[in-house]
């Protein structure tokens, strides 16, 4: 009889998942592996989650469909855990040992950051749906495209919004500086108010995870004259408390912001306080939504359980059919040729837009919807693209 | 053979077969194995730095994760290449923006800088004891994240700090882990190391015999900080960019797991609870993607691997509670021929 050591048994015990690990991989031959780390859990999961879910909703399409070039496709999804290290580790499994032919992922501009240098080693084209950080593609290179808008082109939109829709002359700007994405917003924001001769009457900034705004508001009150309307470059989480302070401080001007707004939080949060809210941000994905968006709304709440959490989830979803055309268009699964058909994308029409990349510009001329907050629900405020763009 | 020879023999073959891993690896291993061995022996500098104040001389620092963020920072504005640095960090002093130093030098400089911040810290702190000591140098930690954060000149704030070269390869990392290996090794099993240990065990006892426990303590400290830094440095060029919260409580908690997991009063203890943690982590992060074995299919559970690490961490503690290797090392049979080499010399005198 074998008898089985200590040692043994925690022996078979690795030897069974690493055998296991390898069979999981070893099954599904003969499909196109798109690779898709995501951060499901740590800070980033409330916008990789929805968007997880929106590129399995195309995945499942397109497999139905018949598959890419005769082929099935397969998203090899991994959790990065909104983690630095995690995420350059994903990055070599997916690149070495899956030999994914692209990679999609990540919603915020750092996560990119940290993948960028090694997908750019590989020469293996990577999307990311929703970091929307202009400066990505020549921060890190040419394999590095955008699914989204540039900042610079939503701040645009929100500069033109709020001097010919709202009549605002005059603004007062609240930044975080605690993240990439804010303070690029805001500079963004100040070339395109200021070229459209609009004026900043004052400046303030908070960081992220910050809970008061007293400083920041008594700032504000202490104006005189008041400014038409504020700009709060902010995130989720704080935008709601921003409002609740500042409604209950006695201030009633306008609010307007960018696509960081975009989760159930903003009315979570703010409730009554986000009366008067505009922000920019990829669809409108409420009620009354176009066609083809509310075909999507209707997909996903069948295949997830629940409506679409934001616009996030419409990006994912339009990310893998954008990575689909291209691996179709390159004839090949080959991530140098469909490196160059994504580069080549023109009039690919998704849910959060058309996509088009001019030559040698990785980041899409996309229409930018401008949502308002009216008796607690979200409507379209206006659709529209900028005049002026501040270069990135 | 004698005692020596056979130490000397054994360190020689160690130092080959770390060199052969280091070398041949990436040859015959595809890059994503060569990076968890990468990782490994870069969790090994950082827990071997912690487990000298934490395991050795009982002073446990809940602030060693600064001075990896100081080490970082540090070599990361040394060594970003000229050129980027007017674009990455346009308010620096003009000083700094003149040059930029290559990896080793910069690596260094952060080591030596974290040692000098380690003097000016431990100085007034290293005079506490217990609870009391963990909650003071997690003071440290914040101050540190707080300052990085402000100092956004330097350091671009909060934002996402990047351009760093990335020039930690499997040699460097594997050169650095036998130099702190060898340092550490020489310090604790030295005259020294036994007033580290007298120091730990008890206090008023080691003062009353004549140990200096301030001075022993803050030795301890400094070198300790020392490897840090050089972590740190190795850390920020193997990431490439990289945030002050990536090196705050979570980066702290995952360094004193390993510790703790390993045996806090071992250095090779800490190599292996770095090396369990972080395999384990591994498989379960593959795992948790779910798998099928034949017509049976598991769904992937994200998040999981997590549970099921802590549930481990649970059980190990119970049935190990001072880690996998407590107090003992891996000799290969040595540390008995030194143990009755003491006995037979302390019956002589």
């Amino acid at each position: 009889m074998i008898k089985l050591t200590r040692r043994g048994t925690i022996g078979l015990g690795l030897g069974a998942f690493f055998a296991l690990a390898s069979a999981s991989t070893a099954l599904a031959a003969d499909t196109i592996k798109i690779g898709y780390p995501a951060n499901l859990t740590g800070i980033q999961a409330s916008l990789d989650g929805p968007m997880l879910n929106g590129a399995k909703l195309a995945a499942s399409e397109i497999n139905a469909s018949g598959g890419v070039l005769g082929q099935q496709i397969e998203l090899v999804i991994y959790d990065s855990k909104s983690d630095s290290t995690t995420i350059s580790t994903v990055a070599s499994q997916l690149i070495d040992s899956d030999k994914v032919v692209g990679i999609i992922g990540f919603a915020d501009s750092d996560s990119v950051l940290a993948i960028g240098p090694q997908v750019q080693k590989a020469q293996i084209p990577f999307i990311t749906p929703g970091a929307t950080s202009p400066k990505l593609p020549g921060q890190l290179g040419n394999e590095i495209f955008l699914a989204a808008f540039g900042d610079n082109v939503q701040a645009a939109v929100g500069a033109e919004f709020a001097l010919n829709k709202l009549n605002g002359k005059t603004a007062y700007l609240l930044t975080d500086i605690g993240t990439e994405y804010t303070t690029l917003l805001s500079d963004y924001f100040v070339a395109a108010y200021e070229h459209g001769g609009g004026k900043i009457l004052e400046r303030d900034t908070y960081k992220i995870g910050d809970k008061t705004f007293t400083a920041q508001i008594a700032k504000l009150k202490a104006l005189s004259p008041q400014p038409d309307f504020v700009y709060a470059s902010s995130n989720a989480e704080e935008i709601g408390l921003i409002l609740k302070q500042m409604r209950q401080a006695g201030i009633n001007l306008p609010v307007v912001g960018g696509d960081g707004y975009d989760t159930p939080l903003l009315i979570q949060v703010g409730g009554d306080a986000a009366k008067d809210t505009y922000f920019t941000t990829h669809a409108y994905i409420g009620e009354g939504a176009a066609p083809k968006v509310q075909a999507f709304i209707d997909a996903y709440t069948k295949s997830v359980g629940n409506a679409p959490e934001n616009a996030f989830a419409a990006l994912g979803y339009d990310s893998v059919k954008l990575m689909a055309d291209a691996i179709k268009r390159a004839g090949a699964p080959d991530p140098a040729k469909i490196r160059d058909a994504l580069a080549a994308t023109s009039g690919l029409d998704g849910v959060t837009g058309t996509i088009t990349y001019r030559p040698g510009i990785s980041v899409p001329d996309k229409s930018v919807s401008v949502i308002g907050v009216k008796d607690g629900k979200l409507v379209l405020a206006s659709e529209a693209a900028p005049t002026f763009v501040a270069e990135p | 053979m004698s005692r020596e020879a056979r130490i000397t023999l054994l360190v020689l073959v160690a130092l080959v077969a770390g060199a052969a891993v280091a070398f041949g690896a990436p040859h015959v291993l595809s890059d994503y194995f060569v990076r968890i061995i990468l990782l490994i022996a870069l969790n090994a500098i950082l827990v071997l730095a912690l487990s000298l104040s934490n395991g050795f001389t009982g002073v446990f620092s809940l602030g060693h994760v600064g001075f990896i963020g100081a080490g970082a920072y540090i070599s990361g504005i040394l060594s970003i290449p000229v050129q980027q640095k007017m674009a990455l960090l346009p308010h620096l002093p003009a000083f700094l923006h003149a040059f930029s130093l290559p990896f080793l030098p910069a690596t260094l400089v952060a080591g030596l800088l974290t040692a000098l911040l380690a003097v000016v810290v431990g100085y007034p702190l290293m005079r506490l004891s217990g609870y009391f000591v963990s909650v003071a140098t997690m003071g440290f930690l914040i101050i540190v994240n707080v300052v990085l954060i402000n100092a956004s000149d330097f350091t671009r704030g909060a934002r996402t700090f990047t351009g760093v070269p990335l020039e930690t390869t499997l040699p460097w990392v594997m050169g650095w882990l036998a130099i702190t290996l060898f340092v550490l090794a020489r310090l604790v099993y030295s005259p020294f190391g036994r007033a580290m240990k007298a120091v730990r065990d008890d206090t008023i006892a080691a003062s009353a015999v004549g140990i200096g426990v301030l001075r022993t303590r803050l030795i301890a400290f400094v070198t300790g900080a020392f490897f840090s830094g050089v972590g740190g440095s190795l850390y920020a060029h193997y990431l490439g960019s990289f945030s002050p919260n990536t090196f705050y409580f979570a980066l702290t908690m995952s360094l004193i797991t390993m510790l703790v997991l390993g045996g806090m009063g071992s250095l090779t203890g800490a190599v292996v609870g770095v090396v369990c943690v972080s395999l384990l982590s591994e498989v379960l992060r593959t795992v948790e993607r779910g798998f099928t074995i034949g017509d049976f299919a598991v769904p992937a559970l994200f998040g999981a691997s997590q549970i099921v690490l802590g549930f481990i961490f649970i059980l190990v503690m119970i049935f190990r509670p001072k880690g996998i290797m407590g107090d003992r090392e891996f000799t290969f049979g040595l540390t008995q021929g030194s143990a009755t080499v003491n006995q037979t010399e302390e019956r002589k005198r």
